[in-house]
C-alpha cells in the first residue's frame, strides 16, 4: 500500500510539474499579455494602403499599447482599406479627431496603428470612424525619394546619346539618372574607361523631349544626399547652338570622393588653426602645404 | 518477375492488414476505457512508469537541444547582424517543431519499447490468458492504462522539455554569449502566440503523438508472438514504426495547424 502510494505522490508531482512547466511557456515566453483583449470598444478608419499591417497588430498611443487591430478588409467599391480598432474600454478618452497613422517598428520590424490625439472635446465611442488617417509609405517610394532614383523617366519618345568624359565618376552606374534643375532628364546607358585618354567615357541617352541644350553646357557627376546614390546633373551654358546626338560635353565635373574632401577639410582645419594659434612668429606651418 | 510482383503484393496487403488491426484495436481500447475506470490506479502506476520516469532524460535533452540550438543560432544571426533575436528564433523553433517531435522520439525510445517489452512478455508467459481465465479484460487492465499515460505524460514531458529548452538557450545566449537579457526575453515574448506556438505547436502535436507512440507501442506488445524472438522484433518495430509516424504525422499536423 505504501508502495502505491509513492507511486501516487511521484505521478502528482509529475504532473504537477508539466503543467507548471505548460504555465511558464504560455505566461513567460508568449505574448499572453497582448493577445488578451478584455472589454473593448470598436472605432473604424479607412487607410489608402495598409501596407504590411496584419490583424491582431497593435494600436498604440504614444507609444503604449491601447487595443489592437480587429479587421482589415476592402472598402467596396474603393480601393481604400477598412481597418477596425478593437481599443480597451479603460482608454476611452480620444478625441473624435484623431489621426490613425500606420507606423513600423524600427527599420524591419512590424506594423502598429498608432493614434495621434486632436483637440475636440468630445471622445470616440462604439462604431465611431476615424476621418483622418495616414497610410504607410511603402519602402520603394521612400527609397526612390530618398536616392533620387524614383525620377528616371522611361524614354518613350525616344532619346539622344550624349557623351562626357570624366576624370573621375566615383560610383556612378548605368542607369543613373541625368537631372537638369533637380529634373530626370535621361539616364546614364554606359560607363567604361578610355584607353587612350585614360578616363572615364559616359554615355547618356536625353529624352528627344529636351532638344533644346545648349551645346556648352557643362555636366557634373553630384551625390543626391549624403549617402545617396549618384547622378548626372547638366547644368545649362549659354550658346545658341543646341547638344545633338553624338555630341559631346566640354566642360565636366568629376565626382568629389569623400577621401578627398575630408582631406581638404582637415588640412584646411588644421592650417587654420595654426594661424590662429602660431601668434609668436612660428611662420611655415608644415600643414599649410596643399 | 511475378514471384517479385507477388511479393511486393503481399508486403503491401500485410501491411495495409497491419494497420487495420491496429485501427481496429485502437477502437477496441477506446470502447475499454469506461471500463478501465476502476483501474484508475493501475493508469497511475502506468503514469509514474512512463511519465515521471522519463523526465530525467526529456530534461538533459531538452537542456542540450536548447543550448546547441542558441549556439548555432547565435553564430548565424550574427552574420546578418540580428543576434537580438536569438531568443524569439530558439523559442519559436522549439514550440514549433524540435520540442514535441525530439520530446516525442525519445518518448518512444523510453517509454514505447519498456511498454512493447511489457506487454510482449505478459504475452508469451500466458499472463494474458491467465486475466482472461480469471474474467479480468486484459485490454481494460493492460492495454488502456498504458495508453491513457501515454496520452497524458507526452504533453507535460513536451511542456518540461520546452522549458528546459529556453532555460538552456537562455544560459548560453545571455550567460555566455552576452545577449542582452532584456532583449532576449522581451523578443521572445513579442514573437511567440500562446494559441499558435504553445497550444498549437506544443500541446496538440504533442498529444497526437502520444496517443501514437502509445498506441503503437501497446498493439505491438499484444500482438506479438509469444516467443523471445518475437519480443525482440516487436520492441524494434515500436521504434521504427512510432518514428516514422511521428515525423510523417509532424509534417500533416504542421501543415493543418500552421
Amino acid at each position: 500500500m505504501s508502495q502505491r502510494k509513492s507511486y501516487a505522490v511521484g505521478t502528482g508531482l509529475f504532473i504537477v510539474f508539466g503543467f507548471a512547466a505548460l504555465a511558464y511557456l504560455a505566461t513567460q515566453t508568449t505574448s499572453i499579455v497582448n493577445s488578451h483583449q478584455g472589454a473593448s470598444y470598436i472605432i473604424d478608419a479607412q487607410f489608402a494602403n495598409v501596407g504590411q499591417l496584419k490583424d491582431r497588430a497593435p494600436v498604440k498611443v504614444a507609444g503604449v499599447r491601447v487595443g489592437q487591430v480587429q479587421s482589415i478588409t476592402l472598402e467596396p467599391g474603393k480601393d481604400v482599406a477598412d481597418v477596425k480598432l478593437s481599443i480597451d474600454k479603460k482608454f476611452n478618452q480620444i478625441p473624435t479627431d484623431s489621426t490613425a497613422v500606420i507606423y513600423t517598428s524600427g527599420l524591419l520590424g512590424d506594423q502598429y496603428v498608432g493614434l495621434q490625439f486632436g483637440n475636440a472635446k468630445n471622445y470616440v465611442t462604439d462604431g465611431s470612424h476615424l476621418m483622418l488617417t495616414r497610410s504607410t509609405q511603402p519602402l520603394e517610394e521612400m527609397l526612390g525619394k530618398f536616392f533620387g532614383a524614383g525620377g528616371v523617366a522611361d524614354a518613350i519618345g525616344g532619346s539622344y546619346k550624349v557623351t562626357a568624359h570624366f576624370t573621375n565618376v566615383g560610383a556612378l552606374s548605368v542607369g543613373a539618372p541625368v537631372k537638369m534643375a533637380g529634373v530626370a532628364i535621361g539616364s546614364v546607358i554606359d560607363v567604361k574607361a578610355d584607353p587612350v585618354k585614360l578616363d572615364a567615357t559616359v554615355t547618356i541617352a536625353i529624352d528627344n523631349k529636351y532638344k533644346q541644350i545648349p551645346d556648352d553646357s557643362a555636366a557634373a557627376v553630384f551625390t543626391s544626399g549624403l549617402i545617396g546614390s549618384q547622378y548626372v546633373a547638366i547644368q545649362p551654358g549659354g550658346s545658341p547652338n543646341s547638344l545633338k546626338d553624338g555630341d559631346q560635353f566640354v566642360l565636366t565635373q568629376s565626382a568629389m570622393q569623400l577621401e578627398d574632401l575630408i582631406g581638404k577639410f582637415l588640412v584646411n582645419g588644421s592650417s587654420s588653426g595654426n594661424s590662429n594659434a602660431g601668434g609668436n612668429g612660428s611662420s611655415n606651418p608644415p600643414a599649410g602645404k596643399h | 518477375m511475378s514471384a517479385q510482383l507477388q511479393r511486393g503484393e503481399n508486403v503491401l496487403i500485410g501491411s495495409l492488414a497491419q494497420i487495420g488491426r491496429c485501427g481496429l484495436f485502437l477502437l477496441r481500447i477506446l470502447a475499454s476505457i469506461p471500463r478501465s475506470l476502476r483501474h484508475a490506479r493501475e493508469t497511475v502506476r502506468q503514469l509514474w512508469f512512463v511519465g515521471a520516469m522519463s523526465l530525467t532524460i526529456i530534461m538533459t535533452c531538452g537542456l542540450f537541444v536548447g543550448m546547441v540550438l542558441s549556439l548555432q543560432l547565435y553564430h548565424v544571426l550574427s552574420i546578418f547582424g540580428g543576434t537580438s533575436a536569438t531568443g524569439s528564433v530558439v523559442a519559436l523553433s522549439v514550440y514549433r517543431e524540435l520540442g514535441p517531435v525530439v520530446t516525442a522520439l525519445l518518448f518512444a525510445g523510453r517509454a514505447g519499447t519498456s511498454i512493447t517489452a511489457e506487454i510482449g512478455l505478459m504475452r508469451a508467459t500466458d499472463q494474458i490468458a491467465a486475466m482472461e481465465m480469471m474474467a479480468v479484460d486484459p485490454i481494460a487492465y493492460v492495454a488502456v492504462p498504458r495508453f491513457l499515460a501515454g496520452l497524458i505524460a507526452m504533453p507535460l514531458l513536451s511542456c518540461v522539455f520546452c522549458g528546459l529548452s529556453i532555460f538552456g538557450g537562455h544560459l548560453v545566449a545571455v550567460d555566455w554569449l552576452g545577449v542582452d537579457n532584456g532583449t532576449f526575453w522581451s523578443n521572445m515574448t513579442a514573437n511567440v502566440d500562446v494559441w499558435d506556438d504553445v497550444v498549437n505547436g506544443v500541446i496538440w502535436k504533442s498529444l497526437v503523438f502520444g496517443a501514437v507512440i502509445a498506441l503503437i507501442a501497446v498493439f505491438q506488445g499484444y500482438t506479438t508472438p509469444p516467443t523471445s524472438e518475437g519480443v525482440a522484433y516487436a520492441t524494434t518495430r515500436t521504434v521504427v514504426a512510432s518514428s516514422i509516424a511521428i515525423l510523417a504525422l509532424d509534417f500533416v499536423l504542421t501543415a493543418f495547424l500552421m
